[in-house]
């Protein structure tokens, strides 16, 4: 059941797109069958355990692996020197730019331990037991180090350092000293001053977001089986299996054609599972060991060592007339890394006010390394803490005029050719729709009881394109196979089936889509950005029609005629006009059991770099129940509206849009990283690390706003990230209005909350 | 012609600060072409640390993007999700 709309047209245009038929995975996952990374197991397979860093912050000054060598049943150990030294380089910004001198730390310290959990040395064994006790006997000297956790403790001048050469960049003349800011950026359109003397009301604030997890259920997991030849197989739960190739290696020193990597089924990666942790350490130890090897993390490995995304500190300012026009905004955005560069701090700055027409706009941003696992992406990495500090700023701005929050929104929504702050205009409208969705809900009217506030809030992120590649094969009876690189997170098979067989006008069931593996389909770019539908849903239109036309070619054949009078419509292959002469139409299977005689399978591979995606937009309101002796907070409603281009399969694009305002609940209200004094973490489990469960929540009702793509074959646009933008501000707004309290720092959990109530 | 533009950050690194140009071309490859002469070892830069911006539309910065008579280009950082 759910409570979900579509506001579209009503014109019916497609069979199979917007339907929602039964996912392909379904099965094997409900009844447990399904293959994710732990579950493989091959003849001869080892068991890998990783030794991890106990300190928050220590040099390493020896490590001697003598005694886990001779533990009996002990076939590899392994420590950062088997792995071959990476040239210092940013290749590009961050975000897409890997320095594999940082990244061949990360997955082995060298020089330090830079957080607790990070991975010293590893051993590989024939029973995890044995493995345990191996990694238990490697002795490793350390000298403790002073540790820094806070972002703005980091970028303190006495701070202690990390890199004691790390010079920040982006700074001009750079820096004579050293310090924990990685990197400064700056973007700015129009005369920020001049725009806030333009104001009727300035109102600024700082705040901060804690750390969160991406909390994926199931714990990073790989098998590596290296041959003596050179070939190395890894079967690997990830958002991107070729993602995973390159970087093993890159980072263990092999060639792109000697590793083959097969995906497993994927429990959850929200943007953590981009990166790798496991696979070079599994490749290098089965080199070693000359067996199979499986490594898995923990629960307690995954908070530690894995993610999370970035904790911050913000400054945001923001000026307004009284009439509703915001004149000019501001802001500071201090990111944490991690313990190496590369925070989503870029990706914060300039989705910050992009949802409006503001003509002054600037966003400085730092990106800060501190003893915290390395950040990765998470849904729309950047936007949501961005978010959090811009769209409460907002909100406060709309009650010091006296405007209704959605009103001021819609007063200033970008449309087609508002310049953003990164330069460019926006192509693509969306936006404003959303907006108009929750003005006229019924429950935006709705009366609230004590205790109780409505927050609005609303949300960007870029969306993504880039490589993709699908391969279509006309099997004989007539069924059709859709194989694609693209790991399926949230639904992906059914939708490259409901495009394959719209397109291809034949029944969806008859389409059976899968993700394969590197050496069986071409190169496809992760499963994130929300990128999979749009791009991987390309090469799956073109090359179905592809197939269209070679089809039409056969039957032409078949019927002794040219190939230009033949046009296929609704699955059928017919002659087109009158004067091509009289023959019953043939359908892809009549065709297909032809496919001998008429030149043999029919097949056709198809490769996009797909640019011109639609960015995402949402907006949403809560309202929420404040209990003033807890000081918990209760959902009691949760109406969230986005622009998803077309839905190609609804109730994938709702579970996307519900998954994100869930995670955002959790962000909002529970989940942080608690460091203790010595800098280790105090919650590494989901006893302790809150997230929200099914009966925190309302049913999330979830509105699709379809505006859509004109770059997409059937006007899709990403849907997956954008979601988790508004809800932590939303909520810290019906908070401020349910208890005249401005939260400013995330969780707003109870006891916090209770604090504030209590000034 | 199409305006050419880079941010202030990329343009300190490699253009002297310089941030607008003019360029004649029907695609990328013409752009990044005619960067590299002004600046040799431009395209190379263009190519590997930027997305580009064609009207508005987001693409990777590859050589076959068609730049319509008055393109607005804009070379941006790599924005990727998760």
């Amino acid at each position: 059941m759910n409570d979900s709309t579509i506001v579209s047209d009503s014109v019916k245009r497609f069979k199979w797109v917007g339907t929602r038929p039964i996912r392909p995975d379904g099965v094997p996952k409900v009844t447990g069958r399904a293959m994710y990374g732990a579950d493989l197991k091959l003849p001869g397979m080892l068991y890998g355990k990783i030794l991890r860093s106990p300190h928050a912050h220590a040099r390493i000054k020896s490590i001697d692996t003598s005694a886990a060598e001779a533990l009996p049943g002990v076939k590899a150990v392994m420590t950062s020197a088997d792995l071959p030294q990476q040239k210092f380089d940013y290749i590009g910004p961050e975000r897409v730019a890997v320095n594999f001198w940082h990244v061949t730390r990360n997955i082995l310290a060298r020089e330090k331990a830079l957080y607790e959990g990070h991975a010293i040395a590893a051993v590989a064994a024939i029973s995890s037991s044995i493995a345990d006790e191996a990694a238990s006997l490697i002795k490793v000297e350390y000298e403790v180090l002073p540790h820094v956790i806070d972002v703005d403790e980091a970028m303190a001048p006495d701070a202690p350092l990390l890199f004691e050469d790390m010079i920040t960049r982006g700074i001009e003349p750079a820096p004579t000293k050293p310090s924990n800011i990685s990197k400064r950026l700056e973007f700015v359109i129009g005369d920020v001053e001049a725009g806030f003397k333009t104001a009727d009301v300035v109102i600024e604030k700082e705040f901060k977001t804690a750390a969160v997890h991406q909390a994926y259920i199931e714990p990073h997991a790989c098998v590596a089986k290296y041959e003596p030849d050179g070939q190395c197989e890894i079967w690997s739960s990830s958002q991107g299996h070729f993602q995973m190739r390159a970087l093993t290696a890159q980072i263990i020193g092999a060639k792109l054609g000697d590793l083959r990597v097969t995906p497993a089924e994927i429990g959850g990666g929200f943007g953590g599972k981009t990166v790798t942790y496991l696979e070079p350490v599994a490749a290098t130890l089965s080199k070693k060991a000359g067996a199979p090897v499986r490594l898995q993390m923990t629960r307690e490995d995954v908070f530690r060592a894995s993610g999370p995304t970035s904790g911050a500190s913000m400054w945001v300012k923001i000026g307004v007339k009284k009439d509703g026009t915001i004149v000019a905004a501001d802001g500071i955005f201090k990111f944490q890394a991690g313990a190496f560069p590369g925070s989503p701090v870029m990706n914060g700055c300039l989705c910050a006010y992009a949802p409006y027409e503001i003509a002054n706009q600037r966003a400085v941003g730092y990106d800060v390394i501190s003893n915290r696992p390395k950040a990765a992406a998470y849904r729309a990495p950047g936007s949501p803490i961005s978010a959090f500090a811009v769209e409460s700023v907002i909100d406060m701005c709309a009650k010091a005029i006296g405007m209704d929050p959605l009103e001021l929104r819609h007063k200033n929504a970008c449309h087609i050719g508002t310049p953003t702050l990164a330069g460019p205009k926006h192509a693509h409208a969306g936006y404003a729709e959303t907006l108009e969705a929750l003005m006229s809900h019924p429950a935006y009217k709705v009366k609230l009881g004590p205790n109780q506030g409505r927050g609005v809030a609303s949300g960007y992120w870029f969306n993504g394109g880039g490589e993709s590649s699908a391969t279509l094969q006309i099997n004989a009876d007539g069924t059709v196979l859709v194989a694609t690189g693209s790991p399926d997170i949230g639904g992906s098979r059914a939708s490259m089936a409901i495009m394959a067989a719209e397109t291809l006008g034949v029944d969806y069931n008859t389409v059976r889509a899968i993700v394969a593996d590197t050496a069986s389909v071409g190169y496809t770019h992760v499963t994130g950005g929300s990128r999979v539908t749009f791009a991987t849903g390309t090469a799956v239109v073109n090359a179905s029609k592809t197939v269209v036309k070679e089809l039409c070619k056969r039957a032409a054949l078949i019927w002794g005629v040219d190939e230009e009078g033949v046009i296929w419509d609704d699955g059928y292959a017919k002659p087109a006009g009158s004067n091509v002469g009289e023959f019953t139409p043939l359908s892809l299977a009549q065709i297909a059991a032809k496919a001998a005689a008429t030149g043999g399978p029919i097949t056709a591979s198809n490769g996009v770099n797909a640019g011109g995606q639609a960015p995402g937009f949402a907006s949403q309101f809560c309202d929420v129940e404040v209990d003033p002796e807890t000081g918990k907070v209760t959902i009691l409603r949760f109406v969230a509206a986005q622009d998803v281009g077309r839905a190609i399969h609804p109730a994938y694009v709702e579970g996307q849009i519900q998954g994100g305002v869930v995670q955002g609940i959790g962000w909002a209200l529970n989940e942080e990283y608690i460091y203790n004094a010595k800098g280790l973490l105090d919650n590494p489990g989901f006893l302790d690390y809150r997230c929200p469960v099914a009966s925190d929540l309302p049913m999330i009702d979830a509105i699709m706003v379809e505006v859509p793509n004109p770059t997409h074959p059937y006007g899709a646009k990403g849907v997956g990230e954008v979601g988790i933008c508004p809800p932590m501000a939303a909520i810290a707004n019906a908070i401020e209005m349910a208890t005249g309290k401005r939260m400013t720092e995330l969780p707003m959990s109870p006891p916090r909350l209770l604090a504030a109530l209590s000034e | 012609m199409a305006k050419i533009v880079f941010t202030s950050g990329f343009a300190r690194r490699y253009t002297n600060g310089v941030r607008e140009f003019e360029v004649e071309a029907k695609n990328l490859r013409g752009v990044l072409k005619a960067m590299d002469e002004l600046y040799p070892g431009l395209g190379e830069h263009l190519e590997e640390e930027t997305t580009v911006a064609i009207n508005g539309e987001y693409h990777e910065t590859g050589y076959f993007q068609p730049v319509p008579p008055g393109a607005e280009v804009f070379f941006i950082p790599r924005i990727e999700g998760g």
